[in-house]
């Protein structure tokens, strides 16, 4: 059986716990809503549409639910006693980790339209290049789930775990929510070359990370 | 636990007394270099002497995690406890040094920029590092097993090194208030008078000695832990 062909076994099973038993995606979509909301109110609708403030809390809600949707994803994994049965099984640790990480950007795509709906809906913004937008989400998405599910494997089984996954992943985050910022601000003001120059700059961490969680993963998983 | 082994007669506790005294001597060099024969900048005055200590802390923060980097590498691909205790050891010096360099910058830049502390993507690039390091420092603290402690702390290690050329090449990247390189520039030399350069060569020898003495007593308090948890 072939690497990818694991990972997509491993992903379908993540998704389809996840249609039978939907909290994460409940939660991280929730989530999401509610700071979309609640940036309105703290510093008021004109702050809020701009579109550098705008693009930075989306992607900022954004990385807080990739933490949430993984923890939780994990914690159904233990709570099932599953992950010594997957991890067991050949070449499970690559599987665990690619099918997560596909898995967890399917669901981070979900939740990152509802809310990029409801930031335009509420926030009233105007999408100037709507293509380039979707390109440089989708590379955002798969840019997130790769240092999120390490971090987490990382701290699995720890106490204070939900502390320290935030501590551990969201520096590690900072180029690509800045890099994911800067090109959704470009996305929504006209500046296409901005917008794809960033969006490359996703994809080369999206690509970078996703091979060294690959290479390192299997290690770190007991 | 995974099969690890303790290898005896490690020679740190012969070298440190001479490289403490090295150290010293070398500190108290480069701060009389620094504070007496350096000439003063035509520019910033005397307020540019900090520049003595705050980039040889630089330099030391990341020497120090590009060493656990390294570390870490070797502790995956060997298990050797050695490299494990190298790694830790670096990592809290490279802490206190990276925490010392913010104090530093922070300190030079209140004369020249007016200000404790300003959003620039040096300073901002340098504090995610420290946090980065302390966070850590953390899952090191929070793990009971040795090798799963181990093991945990050197993906994360090898992880966290790629901060370590965003924070040096981020005045290149984007627009900012704090000087480009000055010495490790791309495609010339320092950018410094010769006895200024040489002053700060001094400066960053005599630094690198007091990393290394620190990591020489700090490696042999981890490798007596290390031997009381096999013992007991």
């Amino acid at each position: 059986m072939s690497v990818p062909y694991r990972i997509a076994l491993v992903a379908g099973r993540e998704l389809r716990a996840e249609r039978r038993q939907p909290d994460g995606v409940v939660a991280a979509v929730t989530f999401i809503a509610v700071l979309v909301l609640l940036e309105s109110l703290v510093v008021g609708p004109s702050i809020a549409r701009d579109t550098d403030v705008a693009s930075a809390l989306f992607w900022l809600a954004l990385a807080f639910a990739t933490i949430l949707a993984t923890m939780r994803s994990f914690d159904r994994e233990l709570e099932d006693d599953a992950l010594e049965g997957l991890v067991a099984l050949p070449g499970g640790r690559d599987a665990l980790f690619g099918g997560k990480v596909l898995s967890l950007a399917t669901v981070l795509l979900l939740v990152a339209v509802v809310g990029g709906i409801l930031s335009i809906v509420l926030l009233d913004l105007r999408i100037a290049l709507p293509l380039h937008l979707l390109v440089v989400v989708l590379l955002g998405v798969l840019a997130l789930p790769p240092i999120v599910v390490v971090d987490v494997v990382l701290a699995l089984r720890l106490r204070a775990r939900a502390a320290l996954v935030p501590i551990l992943a969201l520096p590690v985050l900072v180029p690509q929510l800045v890099a994911a910022t800067r090109g959704t601000s470009a996305a929504l003001s006209g500046d296409a070359v901005g917008a794809l120059s960033w969006a490359g700059l996703l994809f080369a961490f999206a690509v970078v990370y996703t091979v060294i969680g690959l290479t390192i993963v299997p290690a770190a998983i007991e | 636990m995974t099969e690890t082994t303790i290898p005896r007669g490690n020679a740190l506790p012969r070298i440190r007394p001479w490289l403490g005294i090295a150290a010293a001597a070398s500190f108290v060099v480069a701060s009389v270099m620094a504070l007496f024969w350096a000439p003063t900048d035509a520019v910033q005055g005397n307020v540019y002497r900090i520049l003595y200590v705050h980039v040889p802390l630089a330099w030391l923060a990341y020497l120090a995690f590009v060493v656990v980097f390294l570390a870490s590498v070797g502790w995956l691909w060997t298990k050797n406890p050695l490299f494990d205790a190298i790694a830790v050891s670096s990592a809290e010096i490279g802490v206190l040094f990276t925490g010392l360099f913010l104090v530093a910058g922070s300190i030079w830049a209140k004369p020249t920029w007016g200000v404790w502390w300003t959003w620039e993507p040096r300073l901002v690039t340098t504090a995610i590092m420290f946090v980065m390091y302390v966070g850590y420092l953390l899952l090191r603290g929070l793990s009971t097993d040795f090798s799963r402690r181990a093991t945990r702390a050197a993906v994360f290690g090898i992880i966290a090194v790629i901060d370590v050329p965003i924070v040096h090449l981020s005045v290149l990247w984007a627009n900012s208030l704090h000087q480009l390189p000055t010495v490790l520039r791309a495609g010339g030399s320092p950018a410094l008078d010769s006895s200024m350069l040489l002053t700060l060569m001094v400066s960053l020898g005599a630094y690198t000695l007091i990393y290394a003495y620190f990591m020489t007593s700090r490696i042999s308090l981890e490798r007596a832990r290390q031997e009381r948890l096999w013992t007991t």
